[in-house]
């Protein structure tokens, strides 16, 4: 196991460059120049070279391309244009707050769409399969923004049970439990407005593949043996429908960063997704690359994760 | 011009949004009462729609940063709400005969939140090491024409001007001109500086928090220089990015003050009795700003000027303002925003909406219809935020024979492509006039300013008489002598249309009816605030 570890991490590093050199070429082509944009509505020549001067963007291209890699295999992944203060240290401000959006996601749909679909496929063609189809469906076609939006106008302006935006209370909240259940009040909506579509794919596999299992032979075998419904979904059903249910969620947990910027604009959610978006339109090359970097970087532990979970999940499968 | 984009999104996307008519009434209900006596305490909730990023308002420009920042500095002066310079760190001020020597008297005792002593040494190393470098309208509009800022004692600062210069007390409040601490900076890349987060300013507000991207928690300094002031104990802003989202935060009381009414919410607002609403062309993020339509001059049929006088009488301004802007804002009349009334010339030649006529110009320059009814055709390349007016124009040219293409691209895209690529038909842009015409009108009709430079010249207007009146302008002594040489600027640019200013767009600002006094032209919003 360490072995294949190491390899897949030593794997990465060359796709690692690449991604790299691929952004840099990537953001540079796009229009629009960074200190252009920065001069605002005051800029002339002479602060525009000052500030190219200063972010060493009077270079030649390669030669600013070597510097960025020069630089990043120590450490140094330059400093924001707009924030003028070390890319880590951006990222990392935001990081707590996209994770906590996006697991809290992933977990709550990934579980409810297991028993959702654990339940439907248990009542294969009756009513409450039906509902929870149909349900799947219109969740699974809805876009994001639009479900958080209505989410938003009914539960948050229209009853009033939550709060319309942000991760907590502008006016201060005593810290412990009051802080905690604020929290959690500002999770509901933006969390189900995430986690809905994983929550419609996760329930849809989980009944079309429980449906296949509940016919095999084992299966009947067990309930031969005596054991209750419940008991045969949980211990021998489910988890041979694990498989592509991890699938989805490795995959999903890959795209953290960007799956999350539309919502969290909608609800104000200060993470990634939306210093993804602020980078983008003010080019903000640094931060930019930095945040292409740590996609990536998640993108591939997730793959590698999904890859050990199988391992766990299915004995037969070995890693090579 | 972001927060439109957004707008325009949610507003499609949200399935029951009740069609309001556009608001044709203006509420101006400012803050009452100079009868009600303002009591002590209480926080304000401000929504802001841009994380600030970092906390130095003299090394940028950038609105988000201001918004936020500005409360925790002073300016030399404060613009009251008319742009009228009044005292704020300087009390007094003294103006040469000839123009050339400005001289600034400082506030005794002023103190930086950390206790240490406010002099004119640090007035005279904010501009020469901060300003002067890094913050791009003074930079532009004073490096050239600065000779020397002198500092005779504590709290005295001289400007000298190399040729008399009239416009200096509109650049250096503390949107334009804040003033940050020598003994912070002093050594530093400002730019980089760990102060820039933690910063020490002058201002009502001492920074308690920073939660990045979320929340930036200031209190009350208590040895404030303006006696009494401020009134809040707390002033907090809140990153919310959506306009719509503001709206709702505050109709549900999770924010206090939000800058800026979807036209959807507005009639919604306007007859809520819980709010106040008032409304301004100033601004921190830029002041009596216009929506303007960029020819350009080197691409045929451009180059006549019968041709874009005649774009002038068949594009009908009203429509714009109420369709797009809701009604928020004023037709565009002449090259100088019509809130900068001393300056402004009502007299210019005038441009009615008439069909007839423009059809007439067209006519009789020449350019004939095709076979299929078509003169020309012209590429409208736009932002985003651009889209309905440049939907609303092609309607208005169809019947001239005029094919309008519509190109609207990302605000970074659609700015390099008529600023510095320089191609394009027409090209818009809001370009705001500032205070005074010298920081926002200049740059868009002399023949010094074109070149690869953002909301500079770029229809590439050439005219020595106008170059000539805006250095008399702003070297003249006195404001009648200015006002004569920018009524003349104006007679001329509205005869030749270089450009097009179609709206005046004005910013409604709406808050909780318990709050009174915020500045909300300004950027010191809370200094005198207060809650009921």
């Amino acid at each position: 196991m360490t072995r294949y570890l190491i390899r897949r991490l030593l794997e990465a590093v060359p796709l690692l460059l690449g991604v790299i050199a691929l952004t840099f070429v990537l953001v540079h082509a796009a229009p629009g120049d960074p200190v252009r944009i920065l001069g605002g509505d005051g800029g002339d020549e002479a602060y525009y070279a000052t500030m190219r001067a200063k972010f060493g963007l009077d270079r030649p291209l390669p030669e600013q391309l070597v510097i960025y890699f020069g630089s990043a295999l120590h450490g140094d992944f330059g400093y924001s244009y707009v924030q003028r203060r070390p890319v880590f240290d951006v990222i990392a401000d935001r990081i707590p707050a996209t994770a906590l959006l996006m697991l809290t996601a992933l977990a709550v749909s990934t579980l409810l769409g297991l028993w959702l679909g654990a339940v439907a496929a248990r009542r294969a063609d009756t009513p409450p399969d039906h509902a929870i189809t149909i349900a799947t469906l219109v969740g699974a076609a809805m876009p994001a923004f639009w479900l958080g939006q209505v989410l938003v106008l009914v539960f948050a302006a229209g009853l009033g049970w939550l709060p319309v935006q942000g991760m907590t209370s502008a006016r201060g909240v005593a810290p412990g439990f009051d802080a905690a259940i604020d929290l959690v009040r500002h999770l509901v909506l933006p969390v189900a407005t995430l986690g809905f579509l994983q929550l419609a794919l996760i329930t849809r596999i989980t009944r079309n593949g429980l449906i296949d299992v509940l016919h095999e032979e084992y299966i009947r075998t067990a309930y031969a043996k005596g054991l209750t419904p419940a008991t045969v979904v949980r211990r021998h059903a489910l988890r041979n429908v694990l498989l592509p249910v991890v699938t989805i969620v490795g995959s999903h947990f890959g795209t953290l960063l960007t799956g999350a910027v539309l919502t969290e604009i909608i609800f104000a959610w200060p993470g990634l997704g939306r210093l993804l978006f602020d980078a983008t339109t003010s080019r903000d090359y640094p931060l930019l690359m930095a945040m292409f970097l740590v996609a990536s970087l998640s993108v591939i532990v997730a793959n590698l994760l999904t890859d050990i979970a199988y391992t766990a999940l299915d004995p037969r499968v070995r890693l090579t | 011009m972001l927060r439109r984009i957004l707008v325009f999104g949610t507003a499609l996307a949200v399935v029951f949004g009740a069609c309001t008519a556009p608001a044709t009434t203006s509420r101006s209900n400012s803050a009452a009462t100079a009868t009600a006596t303002p009591k002590r305490g209480g926080t304000l909730v401000v929504a802001a729609s841009v994380d600030p990023g970092q906390l130095n308002p003299a090394i940028t420009t950038a609105g988000g940063t201001h918004f936020v920042a500005d409360n925790l500095y002073n300016g030399l002066v404060f613009l009251d709400k008319d742009l009228n310079p009044k005292p704020d760190l300087a009390d007094s001020w003294t103006i040469s005969s000839d123009s050339k020597t400005y001289t600034f008297k400082l506030h005794p005792g002023v103190k930086w939140h950390d206790g240490v002593a406010f002099t004119s040494a640090d007035v005279k190393f904010t501009f020469e090491q901060v300003l002067l470098k890094y913050h791009s309208r003074t930079k532009s509009g004073l490096e050239s024409v600065l000779a020397g800022i002198d500092t005779p004692d504590d709290n005295t600062v001289v400007f000298r001007f190399k040729t008399p210069y009239g416009p200096l007390l509109q650049r250096v409040d503390v949107v334009e001109a804040p003033i940050v601490a020598k003994h912070i900076y002093e050594g530093q890349d400002p730019t980089k500086a760990d102060a820039n987060l933690k910063p020490v300013g002058t201002g009502p507000f001492k920074l308690a928090e920073y939660v990045k991207g979320d929340t930036i928690r200031m209190v009350r300094n208590p040895d404030y220089f303006k006696k009494g002031l401020p009134y809040l104990d707390e002033l907090v802003f809140k990153v919310i990015p959506q306009a719509a989202t503001q709206i709702l935060a505050l109709e549900r009381g999770e924010v206090d003050f939000v800058s800026g009414i979807p036209g959807p919410d507005f009639s919604r607002l306007q007859q809520n009795s819980a709010m106040t609403i008032a409304r301004s062309g100033a601004g921190s993020g830029g002041s009596f700003c216009n929506t303007t339509l960029i020819y350009n001059l080197s691409r045929p049929p451009l180059d006549k000027v019968e041709v874009r006088q005649a774009l002038a009488y068949a594009i009908d301004r009203q429509q714009i303002l109420d369709q797009v802007y809701f009604g928020q804002g004023k037709v565009g009349t002449s090259a100088i925003n019509s809130s900068l009334g001393w300056a402004y010339n009502p007299n210019v030649a005038k441009y009615p909406l008439d069909p007839v006529k423009a059809n007439a110009l067209l006519d009789s320059a020449g350019l004939t219809r095709g076979g299929n009814g078509i003169r020309f055709k012209l590429e409208f390349v736009h932002a985003t935020s651009f889209a309905k007016v440049g939907e609303l124009m092609k309607q208005n040219l169809a019947p001239l024979g005029i094919d309008l293409t519509l190109t609207p691209l990302e605000v970074n895209a659609a700015n390099d492509r008529t600023f510095v690529a320089k191609n394009f038909d027409i090209g818009s842009a809001s370009y705001c006039n500032g205070p005074d015409p010298e920081i926002g009108v200049r740059r868009v009709y002399v023949s010094s300013n074109i070149g690869p430079i953002l909301f500079s010249n770029g229809a590439g207007y050439k005219n020595a008489r106008v170059d000539t009146l805006f250095d008399q302008a702003a070297a003249a002594a006195d404001k009648a002598e200015r006002a004569k040489a920018y009524f003349e600027i104006q007679d001329i640019v509205n005869r030749d249309i270089p450009d097009w200013n179609l709206v005046e767009t004005e910013g409604y600002r709406v808050w909780s009816a318990k709050y009174h006094d915020p500045y909300y032209w300004s950027g010191n919003l809370a200094e005198a605030v207060w809650r009921d």
